[in-house]
């Protein structure tokens, strides 16, 4: 090696030890399950598309614009929920995404791949305009991380049962789309007042 | 009378040798493999995905059907795909090799991983054997290297002036050690977004998928253009930092190119067939060397040869091309 090579790998390492390893600009988006934390994630990535290559539903993207961004894959799950197969956490090769096993209650306990939030006056039982209960019905964990309250079975999200699958997401009617699950670390609103509905009618 | 200088006729349209006019007229076994190792490669760039395509298109029952791809492949059988994964790091019969330079971003990132290193060694021990192979071999980026050469020769054909400055070699070094730290201070791997095989395998797997390309396509673009018009295979010799990872690791390589002096006619052919600066007609070789074989190939007077020799990395900085 010669002087001037020696010289670059000496600037890189002290470089990288100097360079606190907290990262820096940590965009916030959903990622597969078995992810890293972001930060760790965006490291490990190396943009192989081997994940999306296997989700039988597609929901995992890749940015087309130019951003940072682009090689990382993230799900959008407004069309296309997860549908929690664990496929794309089998084949990654630098371990971003961690193997999980396909098993309801190894899912349960180790996926979480955004948070749910749900705005009560879009939510048609909530808003005493409907009946509805799609969420519930679609939920891989009812009665864990949706449970229906009043005598107009709204529903309540439970985060800490909720992996972030989307299928809440994708169900909600399109007039309505109440639930959105947002990226791990968003700050869940206070539910807004209601001036209709269940609970002014008095909890069952 | 005509002058002196006119006496055959008025002097010919001088234009650079270009590597499209020279025929490679020996080692065609050498060459017939190195074409159908990179059909290979590339039709692995396509069909994996395609094959991935078909496969999760049945078994999510239409749900992933994007782009109209996945309606035009409904005669390919759903099949477990054989390999996995993309030029960067892929699992072929069984061992996965990655790309030594994406190995180092996560490294670097992550630590030490054992069951990465595992995956590393495979590819580490092809390079350091056989030199830069998979630039001269596999990359995808070939075909489209090809198409700027023969772009080129065109151009000067109709008489255009074409470029071709030499950007120094050392510039990729910088490169890639640029990436590598840049990489550090964004915490994120910047690789993917710069280098050609995994743009090309990224956006060709988008295009099947989703039916819409991405951002990459104008990096990609760029090199092409760049090639093209300003310095020839300027993209694989002075600047995509896979080829300087390539080039510094091939450096141990003990494969050489060896010439005959007696019969070397000190015509300059194999120094102008080379598309990455070496130069065998004065015995300067070094890692940049991708293997391709074409100086062997086009030697009217087959003066070269493969050699096992001493590895470049031991050689005196005579005995190398320079920057």
């Amino acid at each position: 090696m010669n002087r001037r090579g020696l010289i670059g790998a000496l600037a890189a390492a002290v470089s990288l030890a100097v360079v606190p390893k907290r990262a820096r600009a940590n965009p916030k988006k959903i990622r597969p399950p078995g992810a890293l934390a972001p930060g760790p994630f965006e490291q490990a990535c190396i943009g192989c598309f081997r994940c999306a290559e296997v989700c039988p539903t597609a929901c995992i993207r890749f940015p087309s614009t130019f951003s940072l961004e682009q090689a990382t894959p993230h799900l959008e799950l407004t069309d296309r929920a997860c549908v929690l197969c664990m496929k794309c956490t089998q084949v990654c090769p630098t371990d971003a995404l961690l193997p999980i096993a396909a098993d309801a209650e190894v899912i349960a306990q180790e996926v979480r791949m955004g948070v749910p939030v749900l705005t009560r006056s879009k939510c048609l039982p909530w808003n005493g305009s409907g009946v509805c209960r799609l969420c519930y019905q679609v939920c891989p964990y009812p009665d864990k991380a949706v449970v229906l309250v009043g005598p107009q079975k709204a529903p309540l999200f439970v985060v800490e049962a909720c992996v972030g699958c989307g299928l809440c997401e994708e169900a909600c009617p399109d007039g309505a789309h109440a639930i959105i699950i947002e990226p791990l670390g968003t700050e869940i609103p206070k539910p807004e007042p209601i001036r209709r509905g269940p609970m002014r009618r008095g909890p069952a | 009378m005509a002058p002196a200088s006119h006496r055959n006729g008025p002097p010919m349209a001088r234009r650079p040798l270009q590597p499209l006019d020279i025929t490679l007229r020996y080692g065609r076994g050498y060459q017939l493999a190195r074409r159908l190792f990179l059909a290979f490669s590339v039709a692995l760039t396509f069909g994996l995905p395609l094959l991935h395509l078909r496969a999760v298109s049945v078994e999510g029952a239409g749900l992933a059907d994007d782009s109209p791809w996945a309606r035009l492949i409904q005669w390919l059988p759903v099949v477990e795909v054989p390999f996995v994964g993309a030029p960067t790091s892929i699992v072929l019969f069984g061992i996965e090799l990655v790309d030594p330079l994406v190995w180092l971003g996560v490294t670097l990132h992550r630590g030490v991983s054992w069951g990465m290193v595992w995956t590393l060694l495979p590819g580490l021990l092809l390079v350091v054997l056989l030199g830069r192979f998979f630039c001269g071999w596999a990359c995808p980026y070939l075909p489209i290297l090809a198409a700027s050469n023969a772009a080129r020769w065109f151009l000067s054909r109709l008489g255009v002036p074409i470029k071709d400055v030499k950007v120094p070699r050392v510039t990729a070094r910088v490169a890639m050690v640029g990436v590598l730290l840049g990489s550090a201070l964004l915490g994120t791997q910047l690789l993917p977004l710069i280098y050609p095989p995994a743009i090309i395998g990224r956006e060709v797997f988008r295009a099947l998928f989703y039916g819409s390309l991405g951002a990459g396509v104008f990096v990609v673009l760029g090199a092409f253009l760049f090639d093209t018009f300003v310095s020839r295979a300027g993209f694989c010799r002075s600047l995509c930092p896979g080829g300087a990872m390539f080039s510094t690791l091939g450096a141990l390589s003990p494969v050489r190119i060896h010439r005959e002096i007696p019969k070397c006619t000190d015509c300059t052919i194999c120094d102008v067939v080379c598309n990455l600066g070496q130069l065998p007609m004065t015995d300067k070789l070094d890692g940049g060397c991708e293997r391709c074989g074409r100086c062997i190939a086009s030697c009217p007077t087959k003066a070269l040869t493969w050699k096992l020799g001493t590895p470049s990395v031991l050689r005196t900085p005579e005995e190398k091309p320079g920057t």
